[in-house]
């Protein structure tokens, strides 16, 4: 008797165990909540020249003509979707005893100007290492315009000031990183 | 009906992992003969009930359980991924094992009176799954470059593998003395759909660098190989009916072959201790049918991009320079795909236990033991290891064994493993006239909270037997 009744009655708890084990609440829709922040810092331009190369020719008005570089990563979609923030860091090192100036146009698919900016380094009057930083910073319109760039162009002008020739002294060397903030939601 | 479901759900969505330490020696039930083919056999001869006879599911997760991440506590639940992504490491893993014994047979025969020889057989679907934790690509996408200058980003850290099969296995035992007993059992595998990506090397790297700031390395030899399954992605007629076709056709030995096998033995050390100890699924599977295979591999450094003093020695202006770049790292990240053959290895899985046996049967009418019978209870201590993609995992089990009436028998283990310190799990076997029913299940403790245990493991089945020393 006592064994009929023993039987069922253990398969039976067994099965209950199994089949109503008990659950704490969980929310799989947190999932939705999801956002992660990477920040992605990388390499961009960089040059190192010394004074003889900007000599052209027996001119000395060193400009480099506006060379187009077509780049499609700024208004490719994840980074249209993602990308919030985006900052631009310059670091030039200048031992020439001449002053010059970067500037950095961004131009739009239909050839239209959409961000520019420039920046200058002082002659080194001495040929020791002067340091200088320059950050662009692109939030709100000016992430809007980097957005829609698909062409870069790169200018390098020595602006006014003593001769170069070949025993000019002196080094420029540019370094420069893009810091991109990124903010991917579900 | 709602039971029903929930047992069903239960079975599918939470079965983890390969250990079937309850299974393991409990003679009573015929499927242990699959955990070692050289195992004892109690019975005459028996019959799987069809695609009742063994129903198999486990999964499991090293290093964290669902409750740690979608419980509904009001955490945000950003923080509680970071912490999961913190305290994960690249040895954590997700596994899912899940089985069905489509059909199962066996017999007794021999030439003496007792047929001490045992002929098994069957054949039945496995689905088996592993993805290590790729924690170097998870802080990176995570976290980003910035924070981790000079941090070297592991490529191997992508290691997963996947299969899923049909095993067609025939299985002999011989019971060479009453001390020794021994068994091995042959295996055809036809593979339906195998994806893996295991031997993945290579890293990435933003160092300081020398021209710039930085210098970006790359350094990469990634692939991914499949069998069976381009063509049921890649086939343009969508009618799934062709897939179902096309994925009988695979299960009924019309796959990607291979062949292993098991073997095992039990020894009787003395009237009350035994060893034994079996080896499972040596074997491998030969993918020939249905290849797909991608591979990017590649060596890249980036530095920069020179805009004004870039050799332009071939007259190249700036843009072809910069279309130069871009076209590298095109060809850096390009998968390449390609239909080479290849071989896989079974996980290989092997136990061994130490039992001792006490407790005899006490008449109540003479208030004596039964000399004759055999003991009630058994204690003992098992080991399991799985071979896996990156390093064997290995489990230890304390059991006790008991056999509470004629026809019903229970199992209750203790066991360590990757998962778990305290894994209790139960298991009981009963037959009712010819017909024998089991089922087992592990993580008992956790059952308060299905959610918060990393392991679930469920097996059950149900077979009819006729034994042959059935009182």
């Amino acid at each position: 008797m006592i064994k009929q009744i023993f039987k069922p009655t253990l398969l039976l708890f067994v099965l209950h165990v199994i089949c109503v084990s008990c659950t704490k609440e969980v929310d799989f829709n947190q999932i939705n909540d999801l956002e992660i922040n990477p920040v992605i810092e990388s390499s961009i331009f960089y040059f190192d020249a010394a004074a003889g190369d900007f000599i052209i020719g027996s001119s000395d008005e060193f400009s480099t003509p506006p060379e187009f570089i077509i780049i499609d990563i700024f208004n490719n979609q994840f980074v249209k979707d993602n990308l919030i923030k985006a900052e631009l860091l310059f670091e030039t090192v200048n031992s020439i005893n001449r002053a010059y100036q970067v500037q950095v146009d961004f131009f739009d698919n239909a050839n239209q100007l959409r961000h520019t900016f420039t920046f200058s380094t002082e002659a080194s009057t001495t040929n020791d290492d002067l340091t200088n930083q320059y950050l662009e910073v692109f939030e709100g319109d000016a992430l809007i315009n980097l957005k829609q760039t698909t062409k870069l162009a790169f200018t390098l002008t020595m602006l006014p000031g003593a001769p170069i020739n070949t025993s000019t002294q002196g080094r420029i060397h540019l370094e420069s990183k893009g810091t991109f903030y990124l903010k991917i939601e579900r | 009906m709602k039971k029903f479901s929930y047992l069903l759900s239960l079975i599918t969505c939470l079965a983890f992992g390969q250990n079937k330490q309850i299974l393991y020696g409990f003679s009573e039930i015929p499927q242990s003969l699959m955990q070692n083919p050289g195992g004892e056999v109690t019975n005459d001869w028996y019959l799987g009930i069809p695609l009742l006879s063994h129903i198999h599911t486990n999964a499991g997760s090293s290093g964290i359980s669902v409750y740690d991440l979608f419980a509904a506590d009001g955490l945000d639940f950003n923080s509680k991924l970071e912490n999961a992504i913190y305290r994960l490491k690249d040895n954590d893993f997700f596994a899912v094992n899940q089985q069905i014994e489509i059909l199962s047979g066996g017999f007794a025969f021999g030439s003496g009176f007792e047929k001490n020889e045992y002929l098994s057989f069957g054949v039945y679907q496995e689905f088996d799954f592993i993805s290590y934790f790729p924690k170097d690509y998870a802080i990176l996408a995570y976290e980003g470059n910035q924070n981790n200058i000079n941090r070297l980003f592991d490529a191997s850290d992508v290691n997963i593998s996947g299969e899923l099969l049909s095993v067609w296995h025939v299985g002999y035992n011989k019971k060479v003395n009453d001390n020794f007993t021994f068994g091995i059992r042959g295996k055809v595998y036809s593979s339906i759909i195998n994806a893996n990506s295991t031997k993945n090397e290579g890293s990435f790297i933003t160092r300081t660098g020398q021209n710039n700031f930085y210098n970006h390395i790359f350094n990469l030899d990634l692939e991914l190989r499949t069998s069976g399954l381009s063509s049921l992605i890649e086939d343009e007629n969508s009618d799934p009916k062709n897939d179902v076709k096309e994925l009988k056709k695979r299960f009924l030995l019309g796959g990607n072959l291979g062949l292993g096998f098991d073997i095992g033995f039990t020894k009787k050390i003395t009237d009350q201790w035994t060893f034994d100890a079996s080896l499972l699924d040596v074997g491998f599977i030969r993918h020939s049918k249905d290849v797909e295979n991608y591979k990017v591999e590649g060596v890249y450094e980036f530095e920069g991009v020179d805009p004004i003093f870039y050799e332009s020695d071939q007259g190249q202006t700036a843009d072809d320079y910069w279309s130069d770049i871009e076209e590298d790292f095109e060809e850096l990240f390009k998968v390449d795909s390609t239909q080479s053959k290849y071989t896989t290895w079974r996980p290989a899985k092997l136990n061994a236990s130490l039992n001792y046996a006490f407790g005899k049967k006490i008449d109540k009418a003479c208030n004596c033991i039964q000399e004759e019978s055999d003991y009630l209870n058994a204690v003992g201590m098992q080991l399991y290891a799985i071979s896996r993609p990156k390093q064997p995992q290995l489990a230890l089990t304390a059991y006790y064994y008991r056999r509470l009436f004629n026809g019903l028998s229970a199992k209750a283990t203790y066991t360590i493993d990757s998962y778990s310190f305290k894994n209790v799990g139960l298991g009981v076997s009963a037959n009712i006239g010819g017909m024998n029913f089991y089922i087992m299940a592990d993580n008992f403790l956790e059952y308060q909270n299905i959610y918060n245990a990393q392991s679930v493991s469920l097996q059950l089945g149900f077979n009819y037997i006729f034994n042959k020393n059935e009182d």
